[in-house]
């Protein structure tokens, strides 16, 4: 094909669009909706998986450590722990570090703590313990049985007898709540993933009968330029510009409704009057990081449907 | 086919088969011989459902012939594959009885329409347009839209559609159908010039008056068979003589 025809193909592809703009609106308008939901979509997919993210950092297991244990052994059991796999922090917190902790949740009654505070001290009750951040919540339990494990070891009692004993005499873990935020993410992943999945077959299947509509309503037009001599391709190519137009036009509409909303819900969120959402509010996606992607993806997304949507359609009416 | 042939017909038969086992097949046409030389201006006459919109698809390739072949400008056209029919239908000038204007087309893209197919340079587009418009007496009309016409002057434009390429057969649809009987003869020698310049018109209607007129060759299909051949009539009264 030559430059000039294709060139004219193009300006006539843009030249139907105009003439006939209704169905164009029309097939912008369904596309743009489609566009906006599937968006909406994957917006509260990605924030809804970030906060799950941010809750999973929040886990901690802690190993309370038996008193008679010696400093050597909890050097030795710290370097075990932070070789484990699955394990990303080991903070050991000393019997004093514990109860200075235990000033500071106290606030004004710290003083009760006054007693047992200092290094050393005989009559602090609190135990020393690790603090355990793990890589991977789902594989909490495993660890917790791992370095539990790692804990056991042989002493003699007083008579010589090899007696069983074990570093750690308690272990806390939120192995609750870390199966609440596995199953969460799951359920979060699998109706984003649906949602969109679903929604961009919506897509496909609407804006194909649309530009089926507009095909049809032209199919004397097609009928005519075939008996002209007019090859498929020649046929073809303002059909694809006009529904690539509307695509793009749709994507740009859509990406600027989605990133207008999304603006005005992370200011909503960040002002003061919503400050009991802080903890989920810290967690969004800025707005500044859903600009490109959002307005890229739906250009793209538009144009491909748009191509495919008037490829699908026009094939039927070529048969002449 | 001889050299100076520009359609065939041997032997032809075209059946339109049943969509199902319960439909039965019809035969649209049969037995049909017939050739139409270059240059040569040809009515085909015959009633509704007589064969003779069969007919015209079989040259178009819009059908292909069940039994028999048709040859048109020395293409076998049972041989030709999908790809080769648009090349086959630019050797062709064809006019429709709904005139079949692209409706967001000017006259003047209309007719420009069917040399950019073709790919011919734009240069020259500008020259054939206006001399084909011209020629058809529509020259003032160049930049009106199919609906701002009258039914008379669309038809004048797919005349004109049809002949700016210059092809070397115009085929025309029941051209007066739609349009009053003062207009109908004067789409019938605007035919006539274009023929008188050595195109080959084939006309399909079902006036007999019309073509009666014109003192051509007519061929007349009835029942999918061709049941009179003005030619060969008139070879007939000329060996009498």
């Amino acid at each position: 094909m030559k430059w000039s025809s294709f060139r004219y193909l193009v300006k006539q592809g843009w030249h139907n669009m105009i003439f006939n703009r209704l169905m164009s609106l029309a097939s912008v308008g369904v596309l743009t909706a489609c566009l906006v939901i599937t968006g909406t979509a994957v917006l509260l997919s990605e924030n809804v998986g970030r906060y799950v993210d941010y809750l999973e950092t929040l886990n901690e297991i802690v190993f309370f450590i038996d008193d008679n244990v010696s400093d050597e052994k909890i050097e030795e059991m710290k370097s075990k722990i932070s070789g484990q796999e699955n394990v990303s922090e080991c903070l050991f917190i000393p019997k004093s570090a514990a109860v200075e902790e235990m000033r500071d949740q106290l606030g004004e009654y710290s003083d009760i703590m006054d007693e047992y505070a200092g290094e050393g001290n005989e009559n602090n009750p609190l135990p020393a313990s690790f603090r355990v951040s793990v890589k991977d919540v789902a594989r909490l339990s495993e660890t917790v049985n791992t370095v539990s494990e790692l804990g056991a070891y042989t002493a003699e009692d007083e008579e010589g007898n090899a007696v069983e004993q074990n570093v750690f005499y308690k272990v806390s873990s939120p192995s609750e709540l870390s199966d609440t935020l596995v199953s969460l993410r799951r359920i979060v992943s699998y109706i984003g993933s649906g949602l969109v999945l679903i929604l961009g077959v919506v897509s496909i299947v609407v804006i194909g009968n649309t530009i089926r509509l507009t095909v049809f309503a032209r199919r004397k037009d097609i009928n005519i330029m075939k008996f002209v001599g007019a090859t498929n391709a020649f046929i073809r190519l303002p059909f694809f510009v006009e529904g690539m137009t509307v695509g793009a036009i749709s994507g740009l509409l859509a990406s600027g409704i989605v990133i207008g909303i999304y603006y005005g819900i992370e200011q909503a969120l960040l002002s003061p009057e919503a400050m009991w959402l802080s903890e989920f509010t810290r967690c969004i996606v800025p707005f500044e990081m859903v600009i490109k992607p959002i307005m890229s993806g739906f250009i793209l997304f538009g144009i491909v449907i748009g191509g495919i949507g008037c490829a699908m359609s026009i094939r039927k009416h070529l048969k002449v | 086919m001889e050299a100076n042939e520009i359609i065939r017909f041997e032997n032809v038969k075209k059946i339109y088969t049943g969509l199902d086992s319960k439909s039965k097949d019809i035969v649209a046409l049969q037995n049909v011989n017939l050739s139409i030389n270059k240059g040569e201006f040809v009515f085909v006459l015959g009633h509704s459902g007589a064969g003779k919109s069969t007919f015209l698809k079989l040259i178009l390739r819009e059908e292909v012939a069940t039994e028999g072949r048709v040859i048109v400008n020395g293409r076998d056209l049972s041989k030709i594959r999908q790809r080769e029919i648009p090349y086959l239908r630019r050797g062709m000038g064809v006019v429709f009885q709904d005139f079949r204007l692209i409706p967001n087309m000017t006259a003047y893209e209309n007719v420009a329409f069917a040399m950019r197919v073709t790919n011919i340079p734009e240069k020259q587009i500008k020259r054939r347009v206006p001399y084909a418009l011209n020629l058809v007496g529509l020259a003032g009309k160049a930049r009106s839209l199919p609906q701002e016409l009258s039914g008379g002057e669309q038809q004048r434009i797919a005349l004109a559609r049809a002949v700016v390429h210059s092809p070397p057969i115009i085929i025309a649809d029941e051209p007066t159908g739609n349009i009053d009987p003062e207009l109908s003869v004067e789409i019938m020698e605007l035919l006539q010039a274009i023929n008188s310049l050595g195109t080959t018109v084939v006309v399909v209607t079902h006036e007999h008056d019309l073509a009666a007129r014109f003192h051509k060759r007519t061929i007349t299909i009835d029942h999918g068979e061709v049941i009179d051949d003005g030619l060969t009539r008139l070879e007939e009264e000329e060996e009498a003589f």
